[in-house]
């Protein structure tokens, strides 16, 4: 998929992940917020990378704030970010 | 557990915010275009309000803390903004808040003494910009002699702008042209740009940068576009002068150089303000008198947006080189001039 626009999904509520999803020239490149950094960071990190390997994402800038969100909230936020991201019409 | 409902304020409830900010110290910005409030019943605990691409006049009363309503608060003013299609967003706090933003998801880009951290929606964003102009300046070819940096809105690009240039670069063995990105000028960011570049293309040691939202922006400096207080204008030309204090870090700039100013009040408190915070950062400030055209009078880009507006073409040519009057002749220049007696003209510079 293409990411042709930014577009975001969740919130900066407890147990939640915002996710931000931006155009990128080349690659991935994901930035991580998170209340739970030193124990899951790199397992979000890693959660992130394979949604976006699912979705066929090559490009795009991920800016993310998570408060403890768990895994499958963290892939439905940035699939559902994703998806809103590649929409033809600009959507929120 | 107490009902909180978050919503947009209504007018009649602008004295109850201003009452809630008072009690945090702040006050309520002139420029604010959207707030939101979290009522308990009919008071007032939380409000935050949206001016452009910023985030603004955040407080939480005292007594309603760490319940994750400055979270919410925030939630609802991105949600704002990104709907706007502002995806980029700034705001500024305390020192002593810094970490909560953080806990959101702002980076800090600078912070202006003790008073005001400056800081963004993304955490990369200031030194990816850095990066940028460190991208920009690899082809340069510096003489020899110190780095230095003109910041220019060049609205149009003037003879009086031309001499500037010319005289910075000569005191220099590489000079970066930050020309302002904001559009909120009679003339286009891009048009301005490209103005800047073929006035200054027959120098070889300098380099033309954006400032993107970083400098002189409706983020940064909002008293350039409208007037505000003398004392909200030197707060804002210090955070102004803390990020550039970074992006001469970042390019080794030892010399800002400012044109003398001596018909905007906005533009010569900003010059005294760099001139005393700059130098503790070791970068020296010069200050640089303006060019007079033939007739003594000193060029400005208000003069000749004045003269535009008269159509008093004459006057024109003598105020400005080859390559802006031949756009302001051009179809495109028209469009733009003949909006001038609707528009007003924006500031000078």
């Amino acid at each position: 998929m293409e990411i042709k626009h930014a577009a975001a999904a969740g919130t900066l509520e407890s147990s939640d992940i915002m996710v931000t999803v931006l155009p990128e020239t080349e690659g991935i490149r994901i930035s991580l917020t998170s209340s739970v950094e030193q124990y899951y960071g790199d397992s979000i990190r890693e959660t992130m990378t394979k949604v976006l390997e699912e979705l066929e994402v090559k490009n795009a800038h991920i800016e993310a704030v998570d408060h403890g969100a768990l895994d499958c909230t963290i892939r439905a936020r940035l699939t559902t970010a994703v998806r809103r991201a590649c929409r033809e019409e600009e959507a929120l | 557990m107490a009902e909180y409902v978050l919503r947009p304020l209504r007018a009649e409830e602008l004295s109850q915010m201003e009452a809630l900010l008072a009690r945090e110290g702040l006050r309520r910005d002139g420029r604010l275009d959207h707030s939101c409030g979290i009522f308990e019943g009919d008071t007032l605990i939380a409000t935050g309000s949206c001016a452009g691409n910023t985030l603004r006049c955040l407080a939480v009363d005292g007594s309603h803390r760490g319940g994750g309503l400055l979270n919410q608060l925030v939630q609802h003013l991105i949600q704002v903004q990104y709907r706007r299609g502002n995806y980029h967003i700034f705001l500024y706090t305390k020192p002593q808040n810094a970490p909560l933003f953080e806990d959101l998801g702002f980076a800090e880009i600078a912070r202006a003494g003790d008073s005001t951290v400056f800081m963004e929606n993304r955490r990369t964003g200031f030194s990816d910009y850095l990066s940028r102009l460190r991208e920009e300046s690899a082809a340069l070819e510096p003489l020899s002699g110190p780095t230095g940096a003109l910041v220019m809105n060049a609205n149009p690009f003037t003879l009086g702008h031309q001499y500037l240039v010319q005289e910075a670069a000569a005191g220099c063995g590489a000079l970066h042209l930050f020309v302002v990105s904001e559009d909120a000028s009679l003339f286009p960011a891009r048009v301005r740009r490209e103005l800047v570049r073929a006035g200054t293309a027959h120098l070889k040691n300098v380099v033309l940068h954006q400032t993107d939202s970083y400098l002189i922006s409706q983020a940064t400096f909002p008293a350039y576009f409208l007037p505000d207080s003398d004392a909200a204008t030197a707060a804002q030309a210090r955070l102004d002068g803390a990020v550039f204090a970074r992006m001469a870090e970042a390019l080794g700039i030892s010399v800002r150089y400012l044109g003398e100013e001596p018909f905007s009040p906005v533009t010569h408190i900003y010059n005294q303000l760099l001139s005393q915070t700059l130098p503790p950062s070791g970068i020296q400030c010069r200050i640089l008198p303006r060019k007079a055209a033939s007739s003594g009078e000193v060029i400005s880009a208000s003069a000749v947006r004045e003269a535009l507006s008269r159509g008093d073409w004459a006057r024109v040519e003598t105020l400005v080189p080859p390559s802006t009057m031949a756009f302001l002749r051009s179809e495109e220049g028209g469009r733009i001039i003949a909006s001038l007696s609707s528009h007003g003209g924006g500031r000078p510079l």
